[in-house]
């Protein structure tokens, strides 16, 4: 089964996020997921110590010299891996890179997210061509308007389109329950059905956009 | 988007993990400046426990012995200090 792996050196782009939803969405669907939290920072240990939805393991602490056999060790029949990395330029991102199925870049849609994930893109071509093999790499823009599509963003998908890069539709949109995921684990369903989890933001909306998000990462691993 | 069955047409590709594949991987990175940034470990001999300053003169033949003594044991003074305490705790 497939190995995830979300990869910008630039921190705060959404990859933890894009993450815990690839995360929770393909446990609904029945999948056994294994997500490693290979990220100093430690955000998907932190939603995972509020309770991680059923079928998610969490592997935390990974580092350089563990990424490699700790991804062929979970990656098994039935299993998906998720790899969120950290928001830096290091040989750990490269390791794990080698190992994916799927790299996913998130970028807000800004200049300079753009500028520092194109270092992502440019080191999975130069790994494709070192290995003699593809590995599969699309970008996914994050944390964009519900309301309109900034010119910003018009002009970057028509950048990354132009270059011959995979945009994954939907984008993630700025949602509220994204961020409160991290707050209370669990998954966006979990968050409907409480009553006690307040996001302060449209729950239904932030799952209908992940499900969508979900829906077209998996077009891309078959 | 529901059920287990979709889940299976989900194929990983095959990918060699070889030390030498490992290596180019390294290279290549670090030609793009992905360096290892795996944190150091300190550097240097870690603060010893025994923070109690004691601060007994003795003749110095006494403390020529006890001196010598820990250099025999391979320990230090105090830790001989600490022996001693032992075994006059235990016979007293």
């Amino acid at each position: 089964m497939p190995v995830i792996v979300m990869a910008s050196p630039k921190g705060g782009v959404g990859k933890s996020t894009c993450a815990v939803l690839l995360a929770s969405e393909f446990a609904r669907m029945g999948a056994d997921v294994t997500v490693l939290d290979c990220d100093p920072n430690k955000s998907l240990t932190r939603w995972a110590s509020h309770g991680a939805p059923s079928g998610v393991t969490l592997k935390g602490d990974v580092g350089r010299s563990e990424i490699v056999p700790t991804i062929r060790s979970a990656d098994g029949d039935g299993k998906i891996v998720i790899v969120d990395l950290e928001g830096v330029a290091s040989q750990l991102v490269s390791r794990a890179i080698s190992q994916a199925d799927l790299v996913i870049v998130p970028m807000q849609p800004t200049a300079l997210d753009a500028e520092i994930g194109s270092e992502a893109l440019a080191l999975v071509r130069e790994e494709e061509e070192a290995l003699g093999r593809s590995i599969r790499h699309a970008v996914v823009l994050t944390k964009t308007s519900a309301a309109v599509k900034s010119r910003v963003q018009k002009e970057l998908e028509a950048q990354l389109n132009g270059a011959g890069i995979d945009v994954i539709e939907p984008s993630l949109v700025a949602r509220a329950a994204f961020s409160e995921l991290f707050a209370y684990g669990g998954d966006l369903t979990k968050m409907m059905r409480d009553p006690e989890m307040v996001t302060g933001g449209k729950v239904d909306k932030a799952l209908i956009n992940a499900q969508a998000f979900t829906e077209a990462v998996y077009e891309r691993l078959k | 988007m529901n059920g287990s069955n979709r889940l299976a047409g989900l194929k990983a590709r095959p990918k060699d993990t070889t030390v030498e594949e490992v290596r180019r991987v390294d290279e290549v990175g670090e030609a793009r400046g992905f360096l290892d940034r795996t944190p150091r470990k300190k550097p240097g001999r870690k603060p010893s426990p025994r923070t109690y300053q004691l601060h007994p003169k003795v003749f110095p033949r006494v403390g020529e012995a006890i001196a010598a003594e820990a250099e025999r044991l391979g320990i230090t003074q105090g830790q001989l200090i600490e022996e001693m305490w032992t075994i006059y705790e235990a016979n007293t």
